[in-house]
């Protein structure tokens, strides 16, 4: 029967995907076996934040999921650009599943299709939100084998024969899914390997692509790749000519540095204190306990040979003590840097 | 924390050096790294006119040290210490010329990956790493580059 086919077949994803077991037990009704032998090949099981185009909801979540009237009908398959939703799991659904068209409304599906050339970039926005959404759910699910993902990409790439799994049954996935990501290409999307591996990449590259957004700022309201990438390489580039512009000032200053060096570790280490440290940390100190006098052989003896105002003793008898990094000098530290701050 | 470090009476240095979050301790190595760099420069040479060139590979130089934890630091210190006239690998002039290789094929894709290409030029040792590696590193990167600017700025602000 079509469930037992259905069942086996996703027994490979339910790994971790319990519930979605049932609903395709209950989705027999609605439809034939034949219909999702493909469908069961396919992809990402994300449950929970993706309601309607998941494969395992296939007739009962299609059918409440019109009925509820969100906007992911409207995402055929062909607008996704990446994560490859199950958009084409209602096309699919739309031609085998001939009860489960009778039930959709119909005519909705069909706006929904023609829908395509009118709002490309708004559906692919949804699309993108969703399938980032499911990659997430994807990716949880895939945490397990996430490991061995390469390898199993390559293997993917490397087991052509497998190709045979795609239109049968599902079950040939099973042996070597155990270390494979367990993608399924969704309804309508080519199976074969190779697309499966491409999909994996694809969609670690976005969610790679989403930490860089929250890393660029002013990025949040970017969608899209292309331009997220923009307004990356413009970051990167900005602040690589603010590093040389900035260096290029040191170049002129850098004559006068000498005195200042001491002032400049000290104001830094202040101002990070005051900003974020809750503690002095005795790690720099210790570090710099061990670079400033050792740092330099070079520049050791140079601190010593620096022309020494009155401050400088102070500061170098300060930093003596601080490097020294003994809790008792390290607390008695701070009063002295509260005093250090006026004078400077 | 901000309460400890402001009430200054409180001795609160712990005696964990754990506490310090990883900018901290970044800012803190580059300008531990550089500061000495750029003295010891200053001193050698003694003429009033340090090279530029000489000034950023110090700088870049003390990045790369401070974040040895990172791919492109490798990468960065291997350009450095290989070419000794110090060229600066990060030049932000060199990436206008950018030749669209697959304007013809899936064009959105094709420019994705056109992008793609030139994030990794600006990465150093990006063009080694696939993509997927290119883009962590990438956050990594730029996240050291908000340091060294900053760092940078209060060594120059401090010295003018």
């Amino acid at each position: 029967m079509g469930g037992e086919s259905n069942n086996e077949g996703e027994m490979g994803l339910n790994h971790g995907h319990d519930p979605s077991m049932p609903l395709y037990a209950k989705a027999d009704p609605y439809f034939s076996s034949s219909d999702w032998d493909p469908v069961v090949n396919g992809g990402g099981f994300s449950s929970s934040p993706y309601p309607s185009v998941v494969m395992d909801n296939p007739g009962m979540s299609c059918f409440t999921h019109y009925q509820s009237g969100s906007g992911y009908p409207d995402m055929p398959a062909s607008l996704l650009p990446f994560g490859d939703c199950g958009g084409g799991q209602f096309l699919g659904s739309e031609k085998n599943g001939e009860s489960v068209g009778r039930l959709m409304r119909a005519g909705e599906s069909h706006d929904q299709v023609s829908d395509d050339g009118v709002s490309p970039t708004r559906k692919r926005r949804q699309a993108e939100a969703e399938s980032q959404r499911n990659k997430k759910a994807v990716e949880e699910f895939q945490e397990d084998p996430q490991r061995g993902s390469d390898q199993s990409q390559k293997r993917q790439k490397d087991g052509q024969s497998k190709e045979t799994m795609n239109k049968e049954s599902s079950q040939s996935e099973e042996a070597p899914k155990e270390n494979y990501i367990h993608m399924r290409a969704r309804r309508g999307q080519a199976t074969n390997s190779h697309s499966l591996a491409e999909r994996v990449r694809r969609e670690k590259i976005s969610e790679r692509m989403r930490l860089l957004q929250e890393l660029v700022p002013g990025c949040n309201k970017i969608t899209g790749k292309a331009v997220m990438l923009d307004e990356i390489i413009n970051y990167v580039q900005s602040l690589q000519q603010q590093v040389e512009f900035l260096s290029m000032k040191l170049a002129t200053v850098n004559p006068e540095i000498n005195i200042d060096m001491d002032r400049i570790i000290a104001k830094d280490l202040l101002q990070s204190r005051d900003r974020n440290t809750p503690t002095l940390g005795l790690n720099p100190f210790s570090g710099f306990q061990g670079t400033i006098p050792n740092i330099s052989t070079t520049t050791n003896p140079q601190y010593n040979s620096l022309p020494q105002t009155a401050l400088e003793s102070e500061l170098q008898s300060l930093y003596q003590m601080g490097f020294v990094s003994n809790p008792s000098t390290m607390s008695s530290f701070s009063p002295n840097n509260g005093r250090l701050k006026p004078e400077l | 924390m901000e309460r400890q470090t402001i009430n200054k009476n409180k001795r609160v240095f712990s005696a964990e050096p754990t506490k310090l979050s990883p900018s901290e301790v970044f800012t803190r190595k580059y300008t531990s790294h550089l500061v000495p760099a750029l003295k010891k420069l200053n001193m050698d040479k003694n003429s009033p006119q340090i090279n530029q060139l000489t000034v950023k590979h110090e700088v870049d130089m003390a990045l790369a040290l401070s974040a040895q934890e990172f791919a492109w630091s490798r990468f960065l210190l291997e350009k450095l210490s290989s070419s000794n006239n110090p060229t600066t690998t990060i030049s932000s002039s060199s990436n206008g010329t950018r030749i669209p290789e697959r304007s013809c094929k899936e064009d959105e894709d094709g420019e994705i990956e056109e992008k793609l290409r030139e994030l990794q030029k600006l990465l150093p040792g990006g063009e080694e790493m696939n993509v997927e590696e290119m883009l962590i590193e990438i956050g990594n990167y730029i996240k050291c580059l908000e340091l060294q600017t900053s760092a940078l700025k209060s060594i120059v602000q401090d010295t003018t």
